[in-house]
């Protein structure tokens, strides 16, 4: 019969629990299961408009830097294969995912990935681009990896 | 991508909309659904292992979450306690200036985990009299066997 204790402060771990992933795929299937796909949207554009606007709003001020800085922390944070790259047109970014670490972590816990997954970054992106002079572009997202290409440019 | 160290708030937002879809009865009942669903893994360690198995699960949980916390398993007595210090999710949703938490967030680590835990022979309590602070006291207790 064991007596066990554990001690633990905040800054004594880092803060990466990557089931959250899992949890987050989970809660969309259950919210496309019971009220559709117009419902994942929804509450994607409203968490999305809330939780960045700060990020939108330095993007209005200061372009596609703070958007940039942003994203190599999160990746960096996150691991996967992702490469985060201007062009020569100051005015684009793109964020190249070969594995993306959200996917790649809930295929690895074996739960199957919501179908529409991708709209964390298709709506998420929109929402942080809304009312800037930017848009975003989600293209050859490969449901199985994740891996997708993810443009960021001026509005014409 | 939303990271899952953006987690939290995306799961408060969440709750809220379910609220608002469905009302109070369909944010429980999506709890239940994720207890029934997702928490095999706290499930099986503590069919396997009893209160140890709550100890295993927490230890990684609330360490990958960075926690502070004290967390306590007396097997000769049959009681395995977590003394939350400071939730590591409700203390960034009060943090954050610019999005209000769900008004019942905490609510969640009582449904999901007494649905787990008594139904295996234990009582469960959680006392959520200082989660405005980011607190909290969690209580497993082996049922005596009649």
């Amino acid at each position: 019969m064991a007596f066990l204790q554990m001690v633990r402060h905040a800054s004594d771990n880092p803060y990466l629990h990557k089931d959250f992933h899992g949890a987050l795929n989970f809660a969309l299937i259950y919210l496309e299961m019971q009220h559709g796909e117009q419902a994942v949207r929804e509450y994607l554009a409203e968490f999305a408009t809330q939780y960045y606007a700060p990020l939108n709003q330095a993007i209005r001020e200061k372009g596609l830097d703070p958007l940039k800085d942003y994203l190599e922390r999160i990746y960096a944070l996150e691991g996967g294969q992702v490469e985060i790259r201007r062009l020569s047109d100051p005015d684009a970014l793109i964020i190249q995912v070969t594995v993306c670490p959200a996917v790649s972590y809930i295929r690895q816990s074996g739960q199957e990935v919501s179908p529409l997954f991708y709209l964390t970054h298709e709506v998420v992106n929109e929402c942080i681009c809304r009312e800037t002079p930017y848009r975003s572009e989600l293209i050859d997202y490969e449901p199985q990896t994740g891996a997708c290409v993810q443009r960021f440019l001026r509005r014409s | 991508m939303i990271s899952c160290t953006e987690f939290i708030p995306a799961y408060s937002a969440y709750f809220g909309y379910l609220d608002k879809k469905d009302g109070y009865e369909g944010v429980v009942a999506f709890w239940e659904y994720l207890s029934d669903h997702f928490l095999c893994n706290l499930r099986d360690l503590v069919i396997e292992k009893g209160l140890r198995g709550c100890y295993e699960y927490w230890s990684r949980t609330l360490n990958e979450e960075a926690a502070d916390f004290v967390m306590t398993l007396d097997e000769e007595a049959g009681v395995f306690t977590i003394d939350m210090k400071w939730c590591p999710s409700k203390g960034r949703l009060l943090k954050l200036s610019h999005m209000k938490p769900y008004p019942h967030y905490c609510n969640h680590c009582d449904v999901l985990y007494r649905r787990v835990l008594e139904p295996l022979g234990y009582q469960y309590d959680i006392d959520l009299s200082k989660v405005d602070q980011a607190q909290c006291i969690l209580t497993v207790r082996r049922k005596e066997q009649s």
